[in-house]
């Protein structure tokens, strides 16, 4: 067993290996390869990339499962959203979609060798995460999307919706670092 | 940015700093166990047939890119106010551009054949609703340190706090939704969708827009230039 | 000529980039300041920074998702 933990360090200090899985990537070949799975995707799914409207259905999901109803909220009445709520999770593509954004990101980690458990670790932080976390989920929710959907998405779709949305995330982001510096710092 | 790493190894024996390096060790064995389990669930969700499998594809992809990268659309956002540099956010810019080509490539060709055009419910309405929305996304992603993505692939290096910041995220999209239908009724149904083609033409319109993205990008460079001068 | 350690472990962007800023700016010329880091994206601005403002820069892996970002300060 040793013998195949000293390989596996011996592979990840190999030159080629932290080439081809270790080293970070410039951020312009990111944006390359992301606009090309966003072409693809398009091309594929008919649909551009999105992220936090799987979110809401997970809400509905969860919040059926403790008893309550979503079937006279206007958000979910159209047709689409009830089906896409009835088939569950398990058909659900956006769902296995961002499954997918985790577990790839987990494996690049591991692939580098650069895993770490990250714990909470001061009340700030759990402040941050609750009022962050919810005031994206609100504002994506009336806005349409988040910076993926309704941002990258829309710009690319030539919406004059997108370019709208990132000029008002801009102040949001100002007003974000203002109160971030000031309090959670 | 290659240059990171072999500095790491030319001073990786160096006096500062190594009493507090640990044994080296390696994740590969994690990595190789994952990739099984990930193809296991793949195989599991292609038997359904229901188009699923393609997505967890695309999706393991986006999240591999956004991480080896360390792209982040919430840095693009926040860092030239916050730190003066630009460079995230001329990627981001980089990113529209060739998104767009690639885009309307595909919109054109459905409607020069005339056939319904894809994607089209991603042109949204533009509304008060749009303006407060992306305020409060733009607030939240900066103080929970990650946006939708982010916050996801976050979680996925193994951060609780964008754990926590998930979990409160679907509980304010659902917020949201419930609230949704007030929004409609005073904000989007008086708002209008603006595609634009339909006002400068296709070519016009890709145009117009990488002219646009262009003079962000100079101005983004300049703008980190007079920054980093001080 | 001091070393002046930054304990950034656990924290998210920008913060250890906001922190290093701040703090280089108490130092003197000569002094050390290294920057405790296990937050990937942060490995790769806070060192991307240190450098575009002329500082020498080291990036030591100590451990597994662990790095220390070494910056000399030089002007």
């Amino acid at each position: 067993m040793s013998q195949f933990k000293d390989t596996m360090v011996k592979i990840s200090e190999n030159e080629f290996y932290k080439k081809w899985l270790r080293i970070a990537w410039p951020y312009l070949t990111g944006a390359i390869l992301l606009s090309l799975f966003q072409i693809v995707t398009l091309a594929t799914t008919g649909n551009p990339w999105g992220v936090s409207g799987v979110f809401a259905n997970w809400g509905a999901w969860i919040y059926e499962a403790f008893g309550g109803n979503v079937d006279k909220w206007y958000y979910f009445s159209s047709p689409g959203a009830q089906t896409t709520l009835n088939n569950g999770f398990i058909n659900d593509s956006g769902t296995w979609r961002n499954i997918g954004i985790i577990l790839g990101a987990l494996l690049a980690v591991l692939l580098a060798s650069q895993f770490k458990l990250k714990k909470l670790k001061s009340t700030k932080q759990v402040i941050a995460a609750v009022l962050g976390g919810t005031l994206m989920g609100y504002g994506a929710r009336i806005a349409f999307g988040c910076n993926i959907g309704a941002l990258f998405s829309g710009i690319a779709s030539l919406s004059l919706s997108g370019w709208v949305f990132g000029a008002a995330m801009f102040i949001g982001a100002v007003i974000g670092s203002k109160l971030l510096v000031k309090f959670f710092m | 940015m290659g240059d990171t790493e072999k500095i790491e190894t030319v001073t990786g024996r160096s006096a500062r700093g190594s009493s507090r390096r640990k044994p080296k060790n390696s994740q590969l064995p994690y990595a190789i166990v994952l990739i099984a389990l990930v193809g296991a669930l793949s195989w599991f969700l292609d038997q359904r047939d229901n188009g699923t499998f393609w997505l967890l594809l695309t999706g393991l992809a986006f999240g591999y890119i956004l991480q080896r990268s360390r792209f982040c659309f919430t840095a693009s956002m926040r860092d030239p106010y916050l730190t003066g540099s630009t460079t995230v956010t001329r990627a981001v810019l980089v990113a529209f551009a060739i998104t767009t080509i690639g885009f309307t490539a595909i919109k054109y060709g459905y409607f020069i054949n005339g056939l319904p055009i894809p994607g089209m419910s991603y042109v949204v309405p533009i509304s008060f609703a749009t303006i407060a929305g992306a305020i409060l996304f733009g607030i939240g992603m900066v103080i929970a340190g990650g946006c939708a993505s982010g916050t996801l692939m976050r979680f996925g290096e193994g951060f609780q706090m964008q754990f926590l910041s998930l979990i409160f995220f679907i509980i304010g999209s659902l917020w949201g939704a419930h609230d949704f239908g007030w929004w409609k009724y005073h904000f989007i149904s008086k708002g209008k969708s603006i595609f634009l083609p339909d006002y400068f033409g296709w070519l016009g319109a890709v145009v117009l827009q990488l002219f646009i993205i262009f003079l962000l990008y100079i101005a983004a460079e300049k703008y980190q230039e007079v920054k980093s001068n001080h | 000529m001091k070393e002046v350690i930054l304990d950034c472990f656990g924290e998210a962007c920008p913060i250890p980039l906001v922190k290093a800023q701040n703090k280089i700016k108490e130092l003197e010329i000569g002094d050390i300041l290294i920057v405790q880091i296990d937050h990937s994206c942060a490995m790769k601005n806070v060192p991307d920074w240190a450098r575009e403002d002329g500082h020498n820069v080291e990036v030591e892996e100590i451990d597994d998702g662990e790095w220390e970002v070494i910056i000399e300060k030089v002007k």
